[in-house]
């Protein structure tokens, strides 16, 4: 079992601001000093996703979802611990991040691949394949500000899954297109986990989690409070859910 | 800082779509397109000119040409500070949702401002070319041309490290940027660029040494203007409280203290940016 995702011991700590000196002049003014105080967002994780393996995050709001699957796009650094992504990643944390609205669907998909670690050459070469999987052929030479937010989220999803990306990174982004794309969607992803591919996504769809995920992450106030299969997991859930008043130690 | 040089080289795919898509969008929705970036110089310029030769009653050969020289490389550094001083935060949608390394965006506005300075730079020779025509005073090219690749790595070194420094600071602090722009507008009267350099000497003479006239030239901002001025334009006698004086070389020992200075400004700059830059997307 070659691991696809690693995560050891890690924490985030976040700062905040809770004085309101955010300015040299509030400072100079009203005489504030910045006060911050410590938020532990994640309180030390461990685990592992091996290659091939579709795990879904869940967990209550707040619970440190998405911060860590920001830290594992490596939009932040760990306050404490290590994590180490074996190939290419691909995040979605929010279709169309990294859109310019002025440039056309055609530049900015090919910047967009770019960032992604692509070449400008390979990008040329799989234009057409990102253009017609998210069905934008119309639109493709019109300004972004014009699409519509489902055909946004198409073109998004469309890079990030040409993009040759071993390990895919999603955040709640598949309820967006008609019916019919996401369809489509679940069957590329389906494709993407039979050539290997590993995904961590984060949902609060019971329904997608059970649909295509084979691994239950569940996330509580910063710690991994249960780790499995999904059926079962998802009924823990639910019913911890379903009575607030119990609250796990 | 080998590491992040190793990961900057890794995107350099990325620096040069950024810096060709930053040059497509700025004039994207404009007629006039790179015409504009023309006609900011131009039009100061003009008005410069008129002023020196009809009110004040200067009769410079071709003055127009030595206020550009220096105006030019100016506007660069000008125009770099402001627009990298935005770019983290304009950016910053990005930044939180997709990792790239987070000095391309000052450097990709660096150096499409600096493919304007060099377009810029060729418009300035052409120019000189024309007022040949009709002025056989002065001739458009000096063989100090042949260094204007060393003053422009100066330049960028300068501008660089500087502009890794603005961008970093005013992610946390907006005033940074209003206070670069009170400095920047106080930093034109410090370089010789309304003015010639030889009338700061004659003031530090009369002050009783060269001591002003060394201090003057620390700043590297003025001591690039100086140099652009006097290897790309043939010397010029400098009339200064009504006496004319003969035109200085270019002081070379000074030039070096410049080049050392932007290169301590680059690496410093670049190694604070680096030191702040996981914190820009989780300023409080």
């Amino acid at each position: 079992m070659t691991p696809a995702i690693e995560v050891h011991g890690l924490k985030k700590e976040f700062l905040l601001n809770t004085s309101g000196a955010s300015s040299f002049k509030t400072m100079f003014l009203w005489r504030k000093t910045a006060t911050h105080t410590h938020l532990e967002v994640l309180r030390g994780l461990d685990f592992t996703i091996p290659k091939g393996e579709c795990a879904a995050v869940i967990g209550r709001n707040g619970a440190g979802k998405s911060t860590l699957l920001s830290l594992l796009a490596r939009v932040y650094k760990p306050t404490k611990g290590e994590i180490k992504i074996h190939g290419r990643m691909a995040p979605l944390l929010e279709l169309g991040a990294g859109f310019h609205p002025d440039l056309t669907g055609r530049e900015n998909v090919f910047f967009n691949g770019i960032i992604l670690g692509l070449t400008r050459a390979e990008m040329r070469a799989r234009l057409d394949q990102i253009v017609q999987f998210a069905e934008l052929e119309k639109h493709i030479d019109a300004p972004v500000r014009t699409y519509s937010s489902g055909m946004m989220a198409r073109l998004g999803f469309s890079v990030a899954v040409h993009v040759d990306a071993e390990v895919l990174l999603v955040d709640e982004v598949l309820a967006v297109g008609d019916f019919e794309f996401e369809r489509k969607c679940y069957a590329k992803i389906d494709e993407f986990r039979s050539a290997g591919g590993t995904i961590l996504f984060v949902s609060h769809q019971m329904d997608a989690v059970r649909r295509v995920a084979d691994r239950c992450l569940w996330l509580h106030k910063g710690l991994i409070r249960d780790d499995g299969p999904p059926e079962a997991i998802i009924r823990e859930y639910e019913l911890a859910d379903a009575a607030p008043g119990v609250e796990p130690s | 800082m080998r590491e992040e040089l190793k990961e900057l080289w890794r995107f350099r795919e990325l620096l040069f779509t950024m810096v060709q898509r930053d040059l497509r969008i700025r004039y994207k929705n404009s007629v006039l397109g790179f015409f504009w970036s023309l006609l900011n110089p131009l039009i100061t310029v003009i008005v410069m000119t008129l002023v020196f030769k009809s009110f004040l009653g200067n009769n410079t050969p071709n003055y127009s040409a030595y206020i550009l020289a220096s105006y030019l490389p100016y506007m660069f550094f000008q125009l770099c500070l402001l627009d990298s001083a935005q770019s983290i935060l304009t950016n910053l949608p990005i930044i939180r949702k997709i990792y790239l390394p987070r000095e391309v965006f000052p450097i990709s506005s660096v150096i499409s401002n600096f493919v304007h300075q060099c377009l810029a730079l060729v418009v300035f020779f052409l120019y000189l070319l024309v007022v040949y025509a009709f002025d056989r005073r002065v001739f458009p090219l000096q063989a100090g041309a042949v260094l204007l690749p060393v003053l422009l790595l100066i330049n960028l070194m300068l501008t660089m490290g500087l502009s890794f420094i603005v961008s970093a600071l005013n992610t946390f602090y907006e005033d940074v940027k209003y206070i670069v722009s009170v400095l920047l507008y106080l930093m034109f009267f410090l370089c010789p660029i309304m003015y010639f350099s030889e009338a700061v000497y004659q003031k530090s003479m009369e002050k009783g040494g060269t001591m002003l006239y060394t201090l003057y030239h620390l700043n590297p901002v003025a001591m690039l203007s100086v140099a652009y001025r006097k290897l790309l334009l043939a010397p010029q006698p400098v009339e200064f409280r009504g006496k004319t004086y003969d035109p200085l070389p270019l002081d070379w020992g000074l030039l070096g203290v410049t080049a050392l200075t932007s290169f301590l400004l680059l690496v410093g700059g670049y190694a604070l940016f680096n030191r702040l830059k996981w914190r820009f997307v989780e300023r409080p």
